[in-house]
């Protein structure tokens, strides 16, 4: 089970009364296996509302619940994968996926089931005794995915996880996740700016307002993608192209238009 | 390209021997009451090596020399690499301690020899003493520093992974600071030197300093040479060897292996 929920959540950075307004009333619901994108303009507040779920942050008002309790501090039960990476560089790529079950204190012999499963998964094999900065950036978002998978976390938090990345990598790895979804469906909440990428990856995706954020509006993706079949489609480029993705990604891109708009952007 | 370093850099030196040549021997320019020429220097390294000088063989001195200042440096490391971690990681112990380290920073290491010949004497512990205040110093300030600059993303990742709070100091702060804090050991080794020679130089009963101290009142130039010169290759290898371990222990830094 991994459900998440924002209820009535604002967020003020600085002081109480005189702070910037970050977040203005956000509520949202996110199902069970559910994969809801974000987006929204830049500052808009979209990753604080990630690191309100990981407990890096507290609601300023509100309350943000993960399977009906209030988040309070971070845990492996909501697990992580940062734009930057964020990897330990000291620590080969074994022992960067390894570390997490470690903290669980699982014996050696499980722990070496598992991170070989994960290196599997995300086709690190060859790679796990290397270092982070031995890697490609596409390589090291597939260890912070894996490291972030081995944990069986209830929920996945994705914070612009590949925005750091060259174009062509980008779409490898957002192939990747759609099959990782596929094989181990999780609770994904992903932040994003890329407006193609929210639409192909999610199920749901919410648009939000300029600051202070506000959800503006929620539109349903998997409806959609069900009922022009998206998922015969190997490649991220035929989906990209048909009328239905079109049409969704337009209506999107209008949506945060009218955010920049209306502020003479 | 790195042959050629050594190259320009075994030229230099050799450039600067043959200028003391040049000024000394060959032309008389400085006067070897005040500049010892090469061969005063060959011959007062040679008495103080074979014979000994100021109650020691060289041996004798250097070893005294090195082993106070490896002592007092473990202890101000020790001491002061724990302590800036903590004021890095918790913010009241920073709040408590700093106000106490701004006043007693500003201090000179060396102004601390006389209270520590007061209390300890002429012997050994009055040296350590004022070595780990000398060294203590950029210890603290750089692990503090470190700890400070670590990216926010690396320990929210050890977070969330749900690392307890001593494997979090141990297997991720710590090295995350590392890079900062052996420019701190670099420091504060170079701190021991200086201030244990100086110590020597007051109160001493053996060691490099106290070689330099008897060569003045002889009024032997060849030998205070021969005394800063050993100071300088000592101090070299120290830092030789400090580097050794520091890119064994920073293996997996890329910027750090340069």
């Amino acid at each position: 089970m991994g459900s998440i929920r924002f209820d009535k959540v604002d967020k003020v950075f600085g002081p109480a009364s005189g702070g910037v307004k970050a977040l203005d009333d956000i509520n949202l619901e996110i199902g069970d296996k559910e994969f809801v994108a974000i987006v929204g303009p830049s500052g808009c507040g979209k990753t604080t509302c990630l690191r309100m779920v990981a407990g890096f942050e507290p609601p300023s008002a509100g309350i943000v619940s993960v399977n009906g309790k209030a988040v309070t501090e971070p845990g492996p039960d909501r697990a992580v994968v940062f734009q930057q990476f964020a990897l330990f560089p000291w620590k080969s790529v074994r022992e960067n996926i390894e570390l997490g079950l470690r903290n669980k204190n699982l014996p050696k012999a499980e722990r070496d089931g598992l991170v070989a499963g994960a290196l599997r998964l995300m086709n690190l094999e060859s790679h796990a005794d290397a270092f982070p900065h031995q890697l490609s950036g596409g390589m090291q978002q597939r260890v912070a995915i894996a490291r972030a998978y081995v944990l069986d976390p209830e929920v996945l938090l994705m914070d612009e996880p590949f925005g750091a990345l060259d174009a062509q990598t980008r779409v490898v790895m957002q192939e990747e996740l759609v099959r990782l979804a596929r094989v181990n469906p999780r609770t994904v909440l992903f932040i994003t700016h890329a407006v193609e990428e929210a639409v192909y990856l999610a199920d749901r995706v919410a648009v939000m307002t300029r600051r202070p954020g506000r959800i503006k509006e929620v539109l349903d993706i998997r409806s959609v993608r069900q009922a022009e079949s998206w998922d015969r489609h190997e490649r991220i480029e035929d989906v990209m192209d048909l009328e239905s993705f079109v049409h969704l990604r337009t209506q999107i891109w209008k949506s945060l238009r009218e955010e920049k708009g209306a502020h003479g952007v | 390209m790195i042959g050629r370093r050594v190259w320009v850099g075994l030229g230099s030196v050799a450039a600067v021997l043959l200028l003391w040549f040049g000024l000394t021997t060959a032309t008389g320019f400085v006067s070897p009451g005040r500049f010892p020429s090469p061969a005063d220097f060959w011959l007062s390294l040679n008495q103080i090596a074979t014979r000994g000088y100021a109650g020691g063989g060289l041996a004798a001195h250097a070893l005294q020399s090195v082993k106070l200042v490896v002592m007092g440096f473990v202890v101000a490391i020790a001491t002061g690499v724990p302590l800036g971690l903590w004021m890095g990681w918790d913010r009241r112990a920073e709040a408590a301690i700093n106000p106490i380290f701004l006043i007693i920073r500003p201090i000179p290491p060396l102004a601390w020899i006389p209270l520590a010949i007061l209390w300890l004497g002429l012997g050994d512990g009055a040296k350590i003493m004022v070595i780990w205040f000398a060294a203590f110093v950029p210890s603290v300030i750089n692990s503090f520093a470190g700890v400070r600059n670590i990216d926010r993303p690396i320990i929210e990742a050890a977070q969330m992974l749900g690392t307890p709070r001593w494997r979090l100091i141990t297997e991720v702060i710590a090295p995350a600071a590392a890079p900062m804090i052996f420019t701190g050991l670099r420091l504060s080794l170079q701190a021991s030197w200086t201030t244990l020679v100086a110590a020597e130089l007051v109160g001493a009963l053996a060691g490099i300093g106290f070689v330099l101290n008897m060569a003045q009142q002889d009024i032997y130039p060849g030998m205070i040479l021969v005394g800063m010169v050993t100071v300088g290759v000592l101090g070299w290898a120290t830092t030789y060897v400090l580097g050794l371990v520091e890119r064994r222990a920073l293996a997996w830094n890329v910027a750090g292996r340069d």
